[in-house]
């Protein structure tokens, strides 16, 4: 795949879009390592460069946003000042929200703020589960853009969708995954 | 850094729900009042039985609180979040033993001493229990992440996480108990002490390995 | 050397694993039954009466044998549970997790041998000694090693990957629980009883008959241990051709069907 694309994996549940992102995150390929990229099967190059965002969403409910995307900023030791913390939140349409607590956000707040952290982080591929779900429809928008945006910059995005005929429209790659050939990643 | 992000995030997290701090104290205090209530309030009766029993309490107050150490990182998801940042996963161990001891081993350490005067322990004994606590609840902690990380995604895994950890500890109780009852003896504890520093720095090295291995093999 | 090599490698594969043990199950089941029936009628009506504990000391033609079986197979269970977790090797895991319920009957064979021969010799089913505390942990370990490969039943092969990590835990144990306990005892109750007796057994009348049943019980381990390895694999890998091909070449051969 290069660099400034987007590929949209398709089909019905249980074909094996989740394993197939997982195993492309790392998550499920960490103990084997046996993955290349740029011509190397180092792990920690990859996860530098990637990130992966799951149905689990990471949120810690009882740290305010502010400390979650704080903790996330500092273990990925990207340093960041709080201004940008506040300025990234302020994007995903958390403006106001920063010391409230995860659990008290709304299912789709919830998701906004799992998805500010690619905003944070900057980092060249993402890797996004379902990401329109829970989602409203200014929401889905404001995805869309930063999606786009982050193509147009050189980024890479790999994303599941179910019935998004938008992100499809946008997509240099369809990857259909059909039932009963499930994906076994080895 | 990451380290300083883990531990700052983790002990945090237990600050707000204080209830990961005082459950183990109050555990201790409830099970403490059950000894004289079976066994007869005699200050000697019980006096004989102090070192143990303030041991066990600390160990089995410290093993309730194990199984969450992994188990709530891995249901929301912010295990993935720190796996996947690209942060060794014997310092992510070792981050979160350390969190575990700060918010769970020094309350329960420093609240020994509590249940030693109701137990009537001897005097003279105080110190070398808060020594020997103070070696050993970090290897608690460093254990209970091995413990939680095999655990991560069985549900109701309490009850399995005790078999496998119970007897790793049972020399940490025994040069620990050992410890406090030579000095009821009127003896020196050094040579148990000795000991448990010897476990503690074995787990310190061991314990962060273990727990990664466990981990990667749950996330696969 | 090469041989032995090459034997190795096909030992490690599932299929030729399957196949070259197959033809040892017979022998070994017909060795340990041989073996058994000498030894225990050697021991019971041969051997002669101990001195000091008359007859009773005649439990220990089991006793032993069964404690000296419990460390074995837990030292096997670590060895291949290492094999298991390092190199994935499937074998391996089949072998550890053949071996552990047997570990785990001959640790309850021990303690419950040392219990009866502990009444009529101290006068109590138990006591707290070095051996039987330290026999009693692991049975402990056994049981976490069983507890968490069946705490996954929806993936044996994490589940038994998991169950090779603890075993490896126990391996490392092991040693510093047995110190420890063996030191405990030494400091709390300074005349512990020793079951062998400080003298030992020296008269070799009484010797040959333990021997034999040690050798028996390594016959049944491996028979058990081969029929337990071989339906594990099976199970594991019954999406494969080569098991297919195995029961249905079985079911014409009726000679190997009974071991299953």
């Amino acid at each position: 795949m290069d660099a400034g694309q987007l590929a949209v994996i398709a089909g019905p549940n249980g074909s094996g879009k989740t394993t197939l992102l997982q195993a492309l995150s790392g998550l499920s390929l960490l103990a084997s390592g046996s993955r290349i990229y740029q011509g190397s099967s180092e792990l920690s190059l990859w996860l530098k460069e990637s990130h992966y965002l799951g149905h689990k969403l990471g949120n810690k409910g009882n740290l305010s946003c502010f400390e979650n995307l704080q903790f996330v900023a500092q273990v990925n030791e990207t340093s960041v000042t709080s201004s940008a913390i506040s300025a990234v939140l302020e994007k995903a349409g958390l403006a106001g929200y920063e010391y409230q607590h995860a659990n008290d956000l709304s299912a789709g707040q919830k998701k906004r703020l799992a998805l500010s952290r690619l905003l944070l982080l900057n980092k060249i591929y993402w890797l996004l589960d379902e990401p329109f779900v829970n989602l409203d429809y200014a929401g889905c928008d404001w995805l869309y853009e930063i999606i786009e945006k982050h193509i147009s910059q050189g980024g890479s995005v790999i994303l599941t969708a179910h019935d998004q005929k938008k992100i499809h429209e946008l997509a240099h790659h369809h990857i259909t995954l059909e039932f009963p050939e499930e994906v076994h990643e080895s | 850094m990451r380290f300083g992000a883990l531990v700052k995030r983790d002990v945090l997290v237990s600050w707000r729900k204080k209830s990961n701090i005082y459950q183990p104290l109050v555990f201790q205090l409830l099970i403490v009042t059950m000894f004289p209530l079976g066994l007869g309030a005699g200050a000697q009766t019980l006096a004989k039985i102090a070192p143990a029993v303030v041991w066990i309490l600390a160990l089995l107050s410290t093993l309730i609180t194990l199984e969450n150490i992994f188990k709530d990182d891995y249901e929301d998801g912010s295990l993935d979040v720190y796996v996947l940042s690209g942060m060794s996963l014997p310092l992510a161990a070792f981050s979160k033993a350390t969190a575990h001891w700060l918010t769970t081993g020094i309350p329960v350490m420093l609240f020994a001493p509590v249940i030693g005067v109701l137990m009537h322990l001897p005097e003279q004994s105080y110190g070398v229990l808060l020594l020997s606590l103070l070696l050993a609840t970090p290897i608690f902690s460093l254990l209970g992440t091995v413990g939680s990380a095999l655990i991560v995604n069985i549900k109701n895994g309490g009850m399995l996480l005790s078999v496998l950890i119970m007897p790793l500890l049972s020399p940490v109780l025994i040069f620990g108990a050992g410890a406090v009852l030579e000095t009821t003896l009127g003896n020196s504890a050094l040579g148990h002490l000795l000991l448990l520093l010897g476990c503690a720095v074995l787990a310190l090295t061991l314990a962060p390995l273990a727990a990664a291995a466990a981990i990667k093999v749950n996330l696969e | 050397m090469n041989r032995l090599l090459k034997f190795y490698h096909e030992l490690g594969s599932p299929p030729s694993f399957y196949r070259i043990t197959s033809h040892w199950l017979k022998p070994m089941l017909i060795l340990a039954i041989i073996f058994t029936l000498y030894g225990l009628i050697d021991g019971l009506f041969f051997a002669p009466e101990d001195y000091q504990q008359g007859d009773s000391y005649r439990i220990i033609f089991v006793h032993v044998p069964a404690a000296w079986m419990s460390m074995f197979i837990y030292a096997i269970v670590g060895i291949s549970g290492i094999m298991a977790f390092v190199w994935r090797m499937k074998v391996a895991e089949a072998v550890m997790m053949a071996s552990v319920p047997i570990g785990a009957i001959f640790t309850t064979i021990t303690l419950l041998t040392g219990m009866l021969w502990g009444k009529p010799m101290w006068g109590t089913y138990w006591d707290w000694d070095a051996r039987m505390t330290s026999e009693l942990i692991l049975l402990f370990l056994y049981i976490g090693v069983m507890g968490i490969y069946s705490a996954y039943d929806e993936d044996p092969r994490k589940a038994a990957r998991l169950a090779a990590l603890v075993a490896i835990i126990g391996l490392i144990n092991l040693p510093i629980i047995r110190y420890s306990v063996y030191w405990w005892t030494s400091i709390h109750q300074g005349s512990s009883v020793s079951l062998m007796g400080e003298s030992g057994i020296k008269d070799w009348a009484m010797l040959r008959p333990l021997l034999v049943m040690a050798l028996a019980t390594k016959f049944y381990y491996i028979h058990s241990m081969l029929c337990r390895a071989q339906s594990h694999l099976l199970k594991t890998e019954q999406d494969k051709n080569w098991v297919k091909l195995a029961l249905t070449g079985e079911r014409k051969d009726k000679t190997q069907g009974g071991n299953l």
